[in-house]
Formats: C-alpha cells, sequence, structure tokens
C-alpha cells in the first residue's frame, strides 16, 4: 500500500523563526492541500460557522491535552482506591473531577495487572481518548498497526520493546464504536514513598495505550 | 465488500514506532480544529460518521491522501453536501487562494 | 430499551454484507464470542453516516473473542482475547 505518502510527517525538529513559520518546510503539505485548507477556512469564517479565534482556542484546547494529563488520572487511581473504583466502574463521574468531559463517548478503562495486558487500537479510524490524550500518535493510525494489533498483538508489542511472558493474558481492544479507552498501567513495585509528582513522571502516553510498561524507575534519575 | 479503512487483519509492515513518531504541525492541528468545530455541540453541522463515510467513500484514494489530507477531504465534502458553500463557491475562492499563495511562494 | 442478551451469553456475528457506513470490521464476522458487557443503547452509525438522527438506537455490548477464534493461525498463548464493540442487529445467538 501506498503508505510512503505519510513520509512527510518524519520531521522532528518543528522549530519556528520569529516569524511563526515552520523552519522545516517538508512538514508542509502539498500545495493543493494548502489551497484546499486555506479555501475551505476561510469560506467558513466569511460565512460565520468558525471565527479564527474558535479555530485557535480548538488547537490550545487540543496542547492541553495529553501525557501528562491522562498521567493525573492514572496517579489518582494509583493512590486513591475510590477513585479507581469509580474510574473502573462509573467513569463519567471520575473524569468530572478532572473537569474531562468524554460525551457523546463514553471511557472503558482497563487495567493491568500481574496476569492480564491490555492493548488498544481502532481498526477502523483511529478512535483515541482524545479528551485526556489529544492527538493520537502517527503509529496508532497507520496501517501497520491497525491491521496487526489485533492479530499478531505480540509481535506488535515487541516491535515496541515490550516483551511479555506467554503466561500473561493479552487483552487486545478494538476501539470501533462508542466507548474509547484508557489503559491503567500496573504502578511500579519500590515507589511506595513516591509524592504524586514523581509517580506521574511515570506514566507515559504509551503506557496508556497499552503498547508498554511505564517507565521504569531508573530512568527517572536526576 | 471490505472498505478501504477496515485494516483489521491484513498484511502489513512493522510499526516501527520510532519513525512513525510525529509531532503535529500546525497546519495539521488547524485542520483538526477544522473537524472537530463542526463537529462542536454548538454547531452540529456534521457527525463523525458522516466524516467517516466520506473518507471510506474515497476507495482506493484513501490509501493515497495522508491522514490530514484526507481529513481535509472529507471537511470539504461535507460542507459541499450540506450546502454551507458551493461549489462555485470553493473554485472561485481556490482560484484566488492559488493566485495568492503561488506568489507568496515566488517572492513576489 | 431492553437488551436481549446478557453477559456471558454466546454469540455469533452476523456474515452481511450490509454496503454503506457499518462499525462491525469484517475480521469478527461470522466468528463467535461471548457478551462481555451490555454498554448501552446508542444512536445507529449506519444512518448517522447519512445526516439521519440514528434512530431507533441501537443496543451495544463488548463481545469476547478467543484470539485462537479470529485468527487460526494466532501463534500468542492460547488464553488472550480481543474484545470489541458490536451492535445487536449485527449478532444471533450461538
Amino acid at each position: 500500500m501506498s503508505e510512503h505518502h505519510h513520509d512527510h510527517e518524519h520531521g522532528h525538529d518543528h522549530g519556528h523563526d520569529h516569524d511563526g513559520k515552520p523552519i522545516q518546510e517538508d512538514a508542509l503539505p502539498s500545495l493543493e492541500a494548502q489551497i484546499l485548507e486555506t479555501s475551505v477556512r476561510e469560506l467558513l469564517i466569511e460565512k460565520g460557522i468558525v471565527s479564527a479565534e474558535d479555530i485557535r482556542r480548538a488547537i490550545e484546547a487540543m496542547d492541553s491535552r495529553g501525557e501528562s494529563l491522562g498521567a493525573k488520572i492514572v496517579v489518582r487511581a494509583w493512590t486513591d482506591p475510590a477513585f479507581k473504583e469509580k474510574l473502573l466502574t462509573s467513569s463519567d463521574d471520575a473524569l468530572r473531577e478532572f473537569g474531562i468531559n468524554m460525551s457523546p463517548m463514553e471511557l472503558c478503562v482497563v487495567e493491568n495487572s500481574d496476569d492480564v495486558h491490555n492493548m488498544v487500537v481502532c481498526t477502523l479510524c483511529s478512535c483515541y481518548p482524545r479528551p485526556i490524550l489529544g492527538i493520537p500518535p502517527a503509529w496508532y493510525k497507520r496501517r501497520d498497526y491497525r491491521a496487526r494489533a489485533v492479530r499478531e498483538p505480540r509481535a506488535v508489542l515487541q516491535e515496541f520493546g515490550t516483551v511479555l511472558p506467554d503466561n500473561k493474558q493479552v487483552r487486545v481492544h478494538d476501539s470501533n464504536a462508542d466507548l474509547r479507552y484508557l489503559v491503567l498501567p500496573q504502578r511500579p513495585a519500590g515507589t511506595e514513598d513516591w509524592t504524586t509528582s514523581q509517580l506521574e513522571k511515570l506514566v507515559t502516553r504509551d503506557s496508556m495505550i497499552g503498547v508498554s510498561d511505564v517507565r521504569r524507575l531508573d530512568e527517572l534519575v536526576g | 465488500m471490505r472498505g478501504p479503512q477496515d485494516y483489521g487483519g491484513l498484511d502489513a509492515g512493522p510499526v516501527d514506532p520510532v519513525t512513525h513518531e510525529h509531532v503535529p504541525t500546525h497546519w495539521e492541528k488547524t485542520v483538526d480544529a477544522l473537524m472537530m468545530l463542526i463537529f462542536d455541540q454548538r454547531r452540529q453541522l456534521a457527525r463523525v460518521d458522516e466524516s467517516r463515510r466520506m473518507q471510506e467513500s474515497l476507495g482506493e484514494d484513501y490509501h493515497k491522501y495522508p491522514y490530514y489530507e484526507r481529513w481535509l477531504q472529507a471537511v470539504s465534502w461535507l460542507m459541499l453536501e450540506k450546502a454551507v458553500f458551493t461549489q462555485e463557491e470553493l473554485d472561485a475562492k481556490q482560484a484566488e487562494v492559488r493566485a495568492r499563495l503561488e506568489a507568496a511562494r515566488d517572492g513576489v | 430499551m431492553e437488551s436481549r442478551y446478557k453477559p456471558g451469553d454466546k454469540v455469533r456475528i452476523l456474515q452481511r454484507n450490509q454496503p454503506g457506513h457499518v462499525r462491525t470490521p469484517i475480521y469478527v464476522r461470522g466468528k463467535t464470542g461471548v457478551i462481555e458487557r451490555i454498554v448501552g443503547s446508542f444512536p445507529n452509525p449506519e444512518t448517522l453516516a447519512y445526516g439521519h438522527s440514528g434512530l431507533p438506537y441501537k443496543m451495544l455490548y463488548r463481545v469476547n473473542f478467543k484470539q485462537g477464534e479470529l485468527w487460526p493461525d494466532y501463534e500468542g498463548a492460547p488464553e488472550d482475547t480481543l474484545e470489541i464493540e458490536i451492535y445487536e442487529h449485527w449478532m444471533a445467538p450461538a
């Protein structure tokens, strides 16, 4: 398949000069796509459907979501059993405490344990708990992950460096309809005395998608 | 019939999460914002399922577009379908924008 | 809204070749699984996709499959499972 069209997505350096123009020109879409986007945006603004401010606020809102917000929820569940119970059984109420509204979707939290590892994919598009984690990673939207996560999850996990013993069950969740999924990773042993902010540093985006565990304790030194 | 979006279980290459990590560009976030705004509670101009239907209707072209260019196609087609703007308006706007962007590119 | 199935019930996903926008991927069609939970009633995405109201709502379930049922050549552990959301009109008792 011609997924190589995504090649322009690969840039990692997204610095901006003082004019706010992207320095890395190859991160821009084709001229045709720029023309269409500019045209649609300007027509929607001219017709009073959206304003430039609406667009800016929407981008600010998506920038405010991500790993650190998810980590706050996970650590609260690690440290507050009543909250964890609410998160697993009535997630709307639990999320309200963080000002998060999933509507019209619902959040389904799946908990990792010594015996079970959970992993999330959307084979049909790229459904993702956006009100918590923001925009999904590029690999989550690509054919490779969507095709193989359901059929050979252990091989895919290995590609993320996650090797699981055979006696640990892998539960794949295809996020195909009205639920959105958040994996509740295991709290590592040896963190009993840790503060909330120390614990939050352990929790990664990938650990909440279930393609990896949380950071190793020795990765946090310094 | 398998839609072009229905990838589950098909053969595919390595996930390669290092190469396929990507910080969304401002342009991509703008397209994302446009989609979210036409879906939102206040506007409700379209539903996410309508956007999916548009993208799935691209057939083989589904695979051709980068992710946010496919979203952009869907936004554009949905706004035409719902007569938020007409094809004539879009064509005229695109001609004007093309001239503007080409002039900017050529440093005129 | 009444739910026809309850957790633990065995169901077979229908092998339908329905045109248009659907949320039941090919890989679960014709496969047998177990109702994991009743999610609730939701607007029907198959009509929402065409600008309709999504009425009547459809009951949605999470269905649990053994990976070996989905993929006869599955290479992971025999206990590995997959869970997916399926609307009631896409299943039959098994």
